[in-house]
């Protein structure tokens, strides 16, 4: 099970104790590293027109709200360094593929390119992308998934495990201390063991 | 110069280690524990506090390093970005195995063993266990039954800490127990439900877990942050470096050397009995030896056979202490994943605060009175309920301000059961050391060879139909039905390959974890296992552990070793 079957799976049960495994190096000293890099403006695969479109979709699908949104968490960032450090080769060059197609998009409603399109443009090729993406996954459920559909699992992802979402949306709590089985709604707060 | 020498040695220091040195320890014997891994620092090595944006990968780990050092051990779900580092190096730690049967060999080498890791799900056997080979005639019999062990599965709940709930069921037996965890809501809709239409055979039960509920000799209750795989810095669960190793070393009797891996027991053929125990130096390759009156293996199942396997002597050809021939044989892991999931409809306004580390159970209700027609022996099931959370919003559709709201723990009550089944002991099931390859030390690996037999399989099937019929039970919508295709291993409840039973001509160890055929030689970890029960070992192991370890020291003093 990958991480995406995990989250789909999560989508209609229950966390059984089943995370695609991961790395023997959560070297802390290399994640700060990495942060630095990422806070000076060091993209690594994208470049800066590439950077604006991911910030502006991941925007779109989490906006800021009474909460930050994607961008303020920089999830473009993120995705940059899964892009570069992360992502099978064919992965990345789908993911490049499929912003350029919404540029092309764009073009085909008469704007530039997707950045400087209308609002209603961008929601509209936003919208179509959603449509496809929910299409190819009922369709072929082994095919690759679609650019939107990675693109929205990396904004959630992204998003989610930030300290901006972690914290101001999901209310990221270290220590719960005590654990209430069946609580009102407002009580949740997210939990070291939720990521 | 002369080899250091103790009274005793213990190899490994995990589950069955600690309980071996803590033992021998308090009982006044010098220990050495050699543990072929690194030392562990709970101040910097544990990671369940760090939140997930100061992981690189925000917990999806550095998918090429995995790729080339830990191609088996990412099998496990615990092997993530945080707690991968308490898994093995599979480059340098290499078994091998038939390409059509897989078997996923998940493994921890440091102070800790996989005690740091370990699921903490902790269940008592009962004689439906220890007489199931008589019964049924697969294996040997145990030559042990549950009153020989119940009061070290006493003795060790006391001392760990277990928290549980008490449901005098004679094929689950109660225990030592600290108040239980809470089921949360859709739990007690889906245990209501099932005791209706199943009661009294079926019962849904919270887990049993060495997880403290209240404080416990001075180590606090658990504080729910959840992720206990990633380490404890207030020891709320058992591990052995936060519980049975401080014990030992209160003693003043305890000498723990790391980065000490054992190569093979040394056979001194004069006086038949083990003399000590050769290692490589992990860090400089040097050769070492040490000897010591009695030698505990508590390596981890395969690790203690396979040093065995290369403790050849001429009187043992095969491996030290095989005059029976079945010194990795029968091996055996717990055949998992048969179950059902589903939706429990309502309770919108409900939810959980707090990250339990802790689910349900179902104790085993197959072949406990009536015989089943298709299968042997049973199983039980582990799950539990839940709200989807975050994860959801990534695969529903749509964008924007409704999709961030997705993001809360709101979604429908979701239930999910999850079957453990038990694994007849087989001479097919097997290891053996592999003739070419040797690990990154020069020492020869294990070849395994391991598969699934029907019966397994037919217990497997019955899990998702009996699952689906306890969630119907509950009024579950959406009920979906699963029946996982692991493989061995995976389950990380392996077990055998130096069994237990009376007879010397038929089994490695006796009745108190000894080798029939060297008397100073116990292993006390799951190869000692004769058969394999559906409940998670480890409160088995550790109760064997303590038992053997008091026994050895008492023949000691009455000189018999």
């Amino acid at each position: 099970m990958n991480r995406r079957d995990l989250l789909r799976s999560l989508a209609t049960a229950i966390a059984l104790p089943a995370i695609s495994g991961l790395p023997a190096d959560p070297s802390f000293a290399l994640g700060r590293r990495a942060h630095r890099r990422a806070r000076a403006g060091g993209l690594q695969v994208l470049d800066p027109h590439q950077s604006e479109t991911v910030a502006t979709i991941a925007d779109m699908i989490i906006p800021a709200t009474d909460t930050p949104g994607a961008r303020a968490a920089e999830v473009h960032r993120f995705i940059d360094l899964l892009l570069a450090e992360w992502a099978p080769d064919d992965d990345r060059r789908q993911f490049l593929e499929g912003l350029a197609d919404v540029d092309a998009r764009a073009r085909a409603a008469s704007a530039p390119d997707f950045l400087t399109a209308t609002e209603a443009q961008r929601a509209a090729i936003l919208t179509a992308l959603d449509a496809e993406a929910q299409e190819r996954r009922k369709a072929q459920r082994d095919a690759p998934p679609h650019f939107f559909e990675r693109m929205k699992f990396l904004t959630v992802y992204g998003y989610c495990t930030s300290e901006v979402g972690a914290s101001a949306e999901l209310h990221y709590e270290v220590i719960p201390g005590s654990y209430d089985a069946c609580t009102e709604l407002g009580r949740w707060r997210a939990a070291p063991g939720d990521f | 110069m002369a080899a250091p020498s103790f009274d005793a040695i213990v190899v490994g220091s995990g589950i069955t280690g600690g309980w071996a040195a803590k033992e021998l320890c308090e009982r006044g014997l010098k220990t050495l524990v050699l543990e072929a891994g690194r030392p562990i620092d709970p101040a910097r090595d544990y990671v369940e506090h760090v939140p997930p944006w100061q992981m690189k990968f925000r917990g999806f780990g550095d998918r090429k390093a995995l790729e080339r050092d830990q191609f088996i051990q990412r099998h496990c779900y615990a092997c993530n970005e945080y707690s991968g580092k308490f898994f093995v190096n599979d480059r340098e730690n290499p078994y091998t195995f038939d390409s059509d049967k897989p078997f996923h060999w998940i493994r921890g080498r440091q102070v800790g063993g996989k005690s740091i890791m370990w699921g903490r799900q902790v269940y008592r056997w009962s004689d439906l266990d220890f007489e199931a080979n008589a019964r049924d005639g697969f294996g040997v019999d145990w030559p042990i039954r549950y009153a020989d062990i119940a009061p070290w599965y006493d003795y060790v709940e006391r001392f760990i800490g277990v928290s549980g709930e008490r449901l005098g069921l004679p094929q689950l037996p109660d225990g030592q127990f600290l108040p239980p965890m809470a089921l949360n809501c859709a739990e007690q809709v889906v245990r209501d439900g099932v005791a209706k239409r199943f009661a009294p055979e079926r019962i849904v039960t919270i887990g049993r877990v060495a997880i403290l509920t209240a404080p416990h000799r001075g180590r606090p209750a658990c504080h729910y942050c959840g992720p206990c795989e990633r380490g404890c810095i207030t020891h709320s669960y058992f591990n052995s470096i936060g519980v049975t190793l401080p014990a030992a070393r209160a003693t003043g009797r305890l000498t723990l050397r790391p980065y000490s891996v054992v190569h093979s027991v040394i056979y001194d053929g004069q006086r038949d009995r083990a003399a000590g125990v050769r290692v490589i130096d992990a860090q400089t390759r040097q050769p070492l030896e040490f000897r010591a009156r009695v030698v505990f293996l508590c390596a981890s199942t395969l690790e203690s056979t396979r040093i065995l396997l290369n403790s050849k002597t001429t009187r043992f050809p095969t491996g030290l202490a095989d005059s029976s021939g079945e010194l990795g044989k029968n091996l055996m892991d717990h055949t998992m994943g048969g179950g059902a999931r589903g939706v429990i409809p309502g309770m919108e306004e409900r939810t959980v605060h707090g990250h339990r580390p802790n689910g349900i159970y179902v104790p085993r209700f197959r072949n406990v009175k009536a015989p089943h027609p298709e299968f042997l022996r049973g199983y039980g099931f582990q799950g539990g309920g839940g709200r989807a959370g975050w994860g959801r919003a990534a695969g529903q559709p749509g964008f924007g301000v409704e999709l961030k709201r997705a993001l809360h723990a709101e979604g429908p009550w979701g239930f999910s059961f999850y079957g453990f089944g038990e694994c007849l002991p087989r001479s097919t099931n097997y290891v053996e050391l592999d003739p070419v390859t040797v690990d990154a030390w020069g020492i020869p690996a294990l070849r395994i060879h391991c598969a699934w037999s029907d019966n397994e399989r037919k217990l497997l099937h019955d899990m998702s139909v009996t699952a689906a019929e306890m969630l119907d039970a509950a009024g579950a919508k959406d009920i979906t039905p699963f029946v996982d295709d692991n493989p061995p291993g995976l389950t990380i409840h392996e077990m055998g390959t130096a069994r237990m039973g009376r007879d010397p001509k038929t089994a490695v160890l006796n009745a108190h974890n000894q080798c029939h055929d060297v008397k100073n030689l116990f292993v006390t970890d799951g190869a000692c296992m004769a058969s394999s029960a559906n409940q998670n070992p480890s409160i088995t192991y550790m109760a064997l552990t303590a038992r053997a370890a008091a026994y050895a020291v008492d023949a000691m003093k009455r000189r018999e070793l």
